[in-house]
């Protein structure tokens, strides 16, 4: 389905693309809820990393 | 002999710009005046409106070649329609981006989409007032005050529309600080405007480092059309955070970002000439991309208003603004306004939250729209 080339069709791209930049935005937040858990398993030594080259 | 004379001065003058100098360059001359006078005078974003202002003053004088086929401003906007220059400085953004504050404060994110509503407030008027759904998507993505973005989306969908687009667009990022506040004091109280907010927790190296990857594996899976430029930003933003190629991570920041600079303003202000901007479509898009910027901003303010009754009073509405994008101006406006109310009150580094989903909120909504109208 393509969307019509008409003022109802831009209403509809609207609410797509809105309703679902909320969805991407949300999961994408959901994921970095998870980002603390990362320090539990991988560490990284800053020091290390600036003396690295 | 005088005949002859008097044919070879003629000839000489014809040659100069002033025979083909009409009333349209004159006003176009005022507007590239009136942005330098805005950046010089006014310091509203210098870096861009230097650029822009100077190159739209010389591109109404008929005699230049600069703006010509061959001539380097003409070069300069090549680098632009052939989207070259957008991922480009999207490389240089991620490089001077500290992402600590969204990756600390996911909640906030949610902003980034809320202070879009005005990209389709503009996109419905624009079919409103008869420009095709494509012309309309990429008049609406104005809203998304972010200009590589709005380059980028433009090209896709109407690339003939680029010169009106992009002014509006950095026109409108460099106006922030003119346009935002007005509406984000009309709809928060003196209290709100006042709130504190808490400090944020710290963000690990690993967790900066995995971010960029994490990000840029996303954007590739869900978004491919708008792909580039959010890879590039995460490629940026990479050499940054783990610190082991700080010399690249500089060259993008500073060099890259500067010359890119200077290319981008400079193709943008020299896209202005008088006979191709002046018209009623031009005025009609710079309408809908001021209507965009105020509902964004609206919906934005309005968006973190609903989170701070849901939170108990702990979140300032001004970082709702934000979310529109249009990084670091906009967050530095929530700043300023909030520092009016309470001089001790430091709200840039929780408005910069916002301000950087804002950045993949638009990005979103111009993939999601592109792939909705069947562009690739």
């Amino acid at each position: 389905m393509t969307i019509p080339d008409t003022v109802q069709g831009s209403i509809l791209l609207s609410a797509i693309d809105f309703f679902l930049s909320f969805l991407i935005i949300w999961g994408i937040g959901l994921i970095l809820y998870l980002f603390p858990y990362i320090n539990k398993f991988f560490t990284l030594d800053e020091n290390k990393l600036k003396s690295g080259h | 002999m005088i005949d002859n004379l008097s044919s070879l001065l003629w000839s000489l003058v014809d040659q100069t710009g002033l025979m083909h100098l009409y009333w349209g360059n004159l006003v176009m001359i005022a507007v590239g005046a009136i942005l330098l006078y805005l950046a010089l005078v006014k310091k509203y974003e210098p870096f861009l409106l230097v650029g822009i202002g100077f190159a739209c003053i010389v591109a109404n004088v008929p005699g230049s070649d600069l703006t010509k086929p061959g001539g380097l401003f003409f070069i300069a906007y090549q680098g632009v329609a052939e989207l070259i220059v957008p991922p480009l400085i999207f490389l240089g953004v991620g490089a001077m981006t500290d992402f600590g504050p969204m990756i600390a404060r996911p909640s906030l994110m949610i902003l980034g989409a809320a202070a879009h509503l005005g990209i389709f407030i503009a996109l419905i008027g624009a079919k409103m007032l008869g420009f095709t759904i494509a012309e309309a998507g990429a008049i609406g993505i104005i809203g998304g005050a972010d200009g590589p973005m709005a380059i980028f989306v433009t090209m896709k969908l109407a690339p003939h529309l680029l010169p009106q687009i992009s002014v509006a667009a950095y026109s409108y990022m460099a106006l922030m600080p003119l346009i935002q506040p007005p509406i984000m004091k009309l709809l928060t109280t003196k209290k709100e405007r006042a709130i504190v907010m808490e400090q944020t927790r710290y963000v690990s190296r690993a967790e900066r480092v995995i971010f960029p990857v994490v990000i840029a594996i996303i954007v590739n899976l869900l978004l491919p059309p708008v792909a580039p430029l959010i890879t590039m930003m995460m490629l940026g933003n990479l050499f940054r955070e783990c610190l082991i190629v700080d010399r690249l991570a500089n060259t993008a920041a500073n060099e890259i970002m500067n010359i890119i600079t200077i290319v981008l303003t400079v193709a943008i202000g020299s896209t202005m000439e008088a006979q191709r901007f002046l018209t009623l479509q031009t005025l009609e898009i710079i309408v809908l991309g001021l209507v965009a910027f105020m509902g964004g901003t609206a919906s934005g303010v309005i968006g973190a208003k609903i989170m701070n009754w849901f939170s108990g009073g702990k979140i300032n509405p001004l970082i709702g603004s934000a979310g529109i994008a249009s990084v670091p101006i906009a967050a530095r406006v929530s700043h300023m306004v909030a520092l009016k109310e309470n001089p001790y009150n430091f709200l840039i580094m929780h408005a910069m939250g916002p301000n950087l989903a804002g950045v993949f909120g638009t990005a979103i909504s111009g993939g999601i729209m592109l792939a909705l109208l069947g562009v690739k």
